[in-house]
Parts: structure tokens; C-alpha cells; sequence
């Protein structure tokens, strides 16, 4: 047994001498030098869900540092707001977040309806609202699910993710045209009506859906092979969460029970949680540490569940009625400044409007979740294998449009 | 807790640079006033920006364990001050608090705040490129968004748009 672990080759680091074996032989010897390597991961790479750069420090297959490169994507959103009148800026926020677009539009309605307190937005607005930006959370989610799976190296579940959302995209094509970039929530309430039968499409849907995500859950989630790879990976505590400002589905993993939709509620929400229609998902450590990659990624399958209990809610409770409250065509909005946040399936979206009376904002600021959330990254690589580095950034689920803006 | 009971608790703390409450008004039309919509901000001195969120983090009652958003703002070509704006929030009490300081447009600098809240620190990156603003002490004081070298800063009401970049013309 002690000849053949004295000739097993075995790594030296460079400049270590070589043993002289028993027989005079010198050890067979592997010059593998670790010096510092910088890699650039992108700005095309797949795993970056976007046109991201993050630089890489490794020694060996350990990662030391990590620093992301941003603004490939930048649009100038916010000066965009600044020379455009209110309602011509709807259309840029569907860009942001592409992936929830829906829920910008309410982020963006929402603050600049705080402006104009003798705006009364009717109700059969407000839960379609509800319906639509829930139906986009499930579309976001699934998203996430399936590219999450993609970059682990499992590649059904992404089919099977992209055929429900593609069925949420017809239905948001039924109700305002778009499949992408809907502008379909308005300053005042919905652009138009729900077509007619179309509610009862969406009850079809979430009937459909109910069944369908207990099969999803079962083939990625509690997956063997995908739980080893992203357990015990990514920890980030609620301590580290709190301090680097995590919102949305990145908090909640490390375990912090907060969910602006309830806890700061706005438009029906407080009356569908009163009702009991839905819980917030929070991690719990099932499968390693507390705030793991999987614990992020079981919150936001588990949330799909939930949104579709809103929807069911809404559904129920909704009645015929106005769509749009009093608005005129070129909205001139009273001189004030408020910052209003939402629960976006990646965070809190914010949006700080200022207005001085006129026709156009003097500032529009977008808190978007992706930028704070991908800040953690710095902290978050160094010490992990450069193989789990695909899985963290992967699990932070950032849309570069909104990182960039 | 609601502002004002928020406001009243920092007070009996004694935190500092405490300015003034900027509260919504209604419109006044006999001396010609707008009014102010929207939510209620709390005037904070600039310099003690940084002990100020301390003592918002550290203290029990208001614990505002994230700072959800630091900004800027400038008002108008003719103002001569820039806004700061910061927002923070509390899980464990479940409430926010908007916080704005007036800076000078002219070589305008405060000190950074990402010792209490690391999450200040992308955000006073972003602050810097689009506004010049300059963060004493922050750890990583480069452009965000914006190439490095980029000329001016755009968010700036005086800012000029370039005519070229790198021989590419922008007319």
C-alpha cells in the first residue's frame, strides 16, 4: 500500500522540489502553478441572462473575487422621463424589467396616481390590475425556473416553463395586443376592458396551471441532482440581506418574512390578504443552510402558487364597471414629489416622480430590484468553486434591461 | 409608526441634522401657491447624513434595518441646490421614511454612506456619474452606468449633450 501512494503522481505547487523516489527515480511530477487568473464571464455569456460582465479573480477552480460590469444595456430611462410627457413614459417602463413588464406599468401608474389625490381609480381597474400583474409574476417566475434549470444543466423543465408563459402571453395578447411590452396599466386604471370571456381564459388557465406546477416542483425543485447543486451554495444571511438593501424573493429566502403586499399594502391587496387568499413564501433552510441558492429558488416556484390564488380571488370578487377614472389626454400632474415602491417578482420596484405642475416630470427615478440585488455578488463569490458561480448568479434571477435601465 | 410620529421619536433621540418636516400642503390660491401632492420628506443637513442613518438603524423603535433607495435630483436649471433623496425601510416595524438633504450645485460632497448600508454603495456610484456628487470615503469610486470616460453628467438639468464619441458623430 505505501509503494503505490509513494508513486502516485501528486500536484506540487511550482517551485516545490521533487521527491526522489526509493529506486532513485525522481517523482512524477505536475507543475501546475495557481497563480491569480482574471476571466471575463460575458458580456455574452448565457448564464448572465443578459449582455452582463462580471470579472472574475480565480486561483485554480476557486473563485476570490468577482466584480460586475454593468451598463452594457443602458438606455437612459430617466432622462428619457424627464423630456417626455407622463403618459409617453409608460411605454419605456415596459423595457425595464421585459420580463414583468405589467408590473412596471403599475409601479410607474401607482406613483404618479400618488401625486393626484382626487384621482379615484374604479374598481373592476384595480383587480384587473391585480389579475394582470400577477399573471405577469407567474410569467416572470417561470422564467426564472426555467433558466435557473438551463444554467444547472437541465434543460426540460425550460420547455415546459416557456409553454405556460407562452399561454399568459396569448391571454395578454387577447386584452391589449402586446405579448412583451403591454403599456396596458395606465395613469387612471386599464387601458381598455377585458374582451369578452376572456376572465373565464384566465380561470382556465389557472385550473391548468394548479396541476401543472406540483409536476414542476417534483422534476426541478426537489430534483436530487439539482438540489446537490445548488444547496449549502450562495448563503446570504438575513443580516447580509438587510445591509445590502435585498428586496422581493432575495430577502425572503434568507428567511425574512416580508412581502410588500402585505405589509405595505397597496391597491386590493390588504383585502385579499384579509381574506385569506394567499401566504408569503419564505425559506426555510429545507435542504441546507438557511438562504441558499435553493432556498431563493423555492421561494419564487412557491410564489407562482400563490399568485394564482390571488388571481382566483380577484376573479371571484370582480364586477362590471369603468376601467379608467377621469383622465385627460395630456395629463398635467399637481406639483408634489413621492417615491412609491412595489412588489415586483424581483424586488421592490420604486419610482420617485417629481412633478412642478406641468406636462413633463423634473425628476422620474427608478429603484429597480435587479441593480441592488446584483451588488451582493461582490461579497457572495469570492471563496465558492468557479462550477457554482453559474448558480449564484443564476440565482439572483436579474433582468440586465432593469440593471441597466 | 406613521411620519410624524417617526419624526417625534428622532427628535427626543436628539439625532442630528434634523432640518425640517417638508410635508404635503393643499394649494393656496390667494398667495399664488401650487401646494405640494405626494408623501411627506424629512430635511436633513448633509454633513450629518451618515450619523443620522445610525441612529435610524440602531434604534430599536425605528430600526430601519434597509435603505431601499439613495438618489439625486436636480430640481431646475435656476435652483442652486441639489436634492439628495434617501429612502429607507423597516421589516421589523413595517414602515418607510423618506429623507431628502440640499446640497450645493456648486462642488457638491457629503460624506459617503456605505458604512451604515453597503447598499448605498452602487447607488452612490450611479449619484456620482449622473450628478456629480462626490461620496468622501466610498470604497469603489467608479463610474457605474456611464463609460469612464464620459464627459459631463447627464442627469444635471445644465447638461450638454455631446456632439461626438470617439469619432462617432451623435447629431
Amino acid at each position: 500500500m505505501t509503494d503505490v501512494q509513494q508513486h502516485t503522481p501528486s500536484i506540487h505547487l511550482s517551485g516545490e522540489e521533487p521527491r526522489v523516489l526509493p529506486n532513485g527515480e525522481r517523482e512524477f511530477f505536475f507543475d501546475v502553478s495557481t497563480s491569480d487568473l482574471e476571466v471575463n464571464m460575458g458580456p455574452q455569456h448565457p448564464a448572465t441572462h443578459g449582455v452582463m460582465r462580471v470579472l472574475l479573480r480565480t486561483d485554480g477552480e476557486l473563485v476570490t473575487g468577482a466584480q460586475p460590469h454593468l451598463g452594457y444595456l443602458h438606455r437612459c430611462a430617466e432622462k428619457i422621463g424627464e423630456n417626455v410627457e407622463w403618459l409617453q413614459y409608460l411605454p419605456y417602463t415596459d423595457r425595464y424589467d421585459y420580463l414583468a413588464a405589467m408590473n412596471n406599468n403599475l409601479g410607474y401608474s401607482l406613483a404618479v396616481e400618488s401625486l393626484m389625490p382626487d384621482l379615484e381609480i374604479p374598481r373592476r381597474a384595480t383587480l384587473l390590475r391585480t389579475i394582470c400583474a400577477e399573471l405577469n409574476r407567474i410569467a416572470s417566475h417561470l422564467i426564472a425556473y426555467g433558466t435557473y434549470g438551463l444554467d444547472i444543466g437541465a434543460f426540460t423543465p425550460f420547455f415546459y416553463a416557456f409553454r405556460e408563459r407562452e399561454w399568459i402571453q396569448a391571454l395578454f395578447e387577447k386584452i391589449c395586443g402586446a405579448r412583451l411590452t403591454y403599456s396596458f396599466i395606465r395613469i387612471g386604471g386599464v387601458f381598455n376592458d377585458a374582451p369578452p370571456g376572456w376572465l373565464k381564459e384566465v380561470a382556465a388557465f389557472c385550473d391548468v396551471f394548479e396541476e401543472k406546477w406540483r409536476e414542476y416542483y417534483d422534476l426541478l425543485v426537489t430534483n436530487h441532482i439539482f438540489v446537490m447543486r445548488t444547496k449549502d451554495i450562495g448563503v446570504i444571511s438575513a443580516e447580509m440581506a438587510y445591509d445590502f438593501g435585498l428586496t422581493g424573493p432575495m430577502l425572503r429566502g434568507s428567511g425574512v418574512d416580508f412581502d410588500l403586499r402585505r405589509d405595505l399594502p397597496y391597491m386590493a391587496y390588504k383585502e385579499i390578504w384579509d381574506a385569506g387568499a394567499f401566504r408569503i413564501p419564505v425559506g426555510r433552510g429545507a435542504q441546507g443552510t438557511l438562504g441558499d441558492c435553493w432556498d431563493r429558488f423555492d421561494v419564487r416556484v412557491q410564489e407562482m402558487m400563490e399568485s394564482i390564488k390571488i388571481i382566483r380571488y380577484c376573479l371571484e370578487v370582480i364586477e362590471e364597471g369603468e376601467v379608467i377614472g377621469d383622465v385627460p389626454k395630456v395629463i398635467k400632474v399637481p406639483a408634489g414629489e413621492s417615491y412609491v415602491g412595489i412588489e415586483n417578482p424581483r424586488g421592490e420596484l420604486g419610482h420617485y416622480v417629481h412633478s412642478d405642475g406641468g406636462k413633463v416630470a423634473v425628476r422620474c427615478r427608478v429603484r429597480a430590484p435587479s441593480f441592488v440585488n446584483l451588488a451582493v455578488l461582490e461579497d457572495l463569490m469570492p471563496g465558492t468553486l468557479l462550477a457554482d458561480s453559474v448558480a449564484i448568479i443564476g440565482s439572483t434571477d436579474i433582468v440586465v434591461g432593469e440593471t441597466d435601465r | 409608526m406613521e411620519f410624524q410620529a417617526i419624526v417625534d421619536r428622532l427628535r427626543a433621540l436628539e439625532a442630528p441634522g434634523i432640518v425640517s418636516a417638508d410635508e404635503p400642503r393643499p394649494a393656496n390660491k390667494a398667495e399664488k401657491d401650487p401646494g405640494r401632492s405626494g408623501r411627506p420628506f424629512l430635511v436633513i443637513e448633509p454633513d450629518k447624513l451618515v450619523d443620522f442613518l445610525r441612529v435610524c438603524r440602531d434604534d430599536e423603535r425605528l430600526a430601519f434595518e434597509i435603505l431601499i433607495d439613495l438618489t439625486a435630483s436636480d430640481p431646475g436649471a435656476d435652483e442652486p441646490q441639489l436634492w439628495i433623496l434617501v429612502e429607507l425601510l423597516s421589516v421589523r416595524h413595517r414602515h418607510r421614511l423618506a429623507l431628502k438633504a440640499l446640497l450645493p450645485k456648486e462642488n457638491p460632497t457629503l460624506p459617503s454612506a456605505t458604512a451604515v448600508y453597503r447598499a448605498a454603495q452602487w447607488h452612490e456610484r450611479e449619484c456620482m456619474e449622473m450628478f456629480g456628487v462626490t461620496f468622501e470615503g466610498h470604497p469603489d469610486p467608479r463610474n457605474i452606468l456611464l463609460p469612464d470616460d464620459w464627459v459631463g453628467h447627464p442627469l444635471r438639468k445644465d447638461y450638454e449633450f455631446p456632439t461626438e464619441y470617439h469619432g462617432v458623430s451623435c447629431e
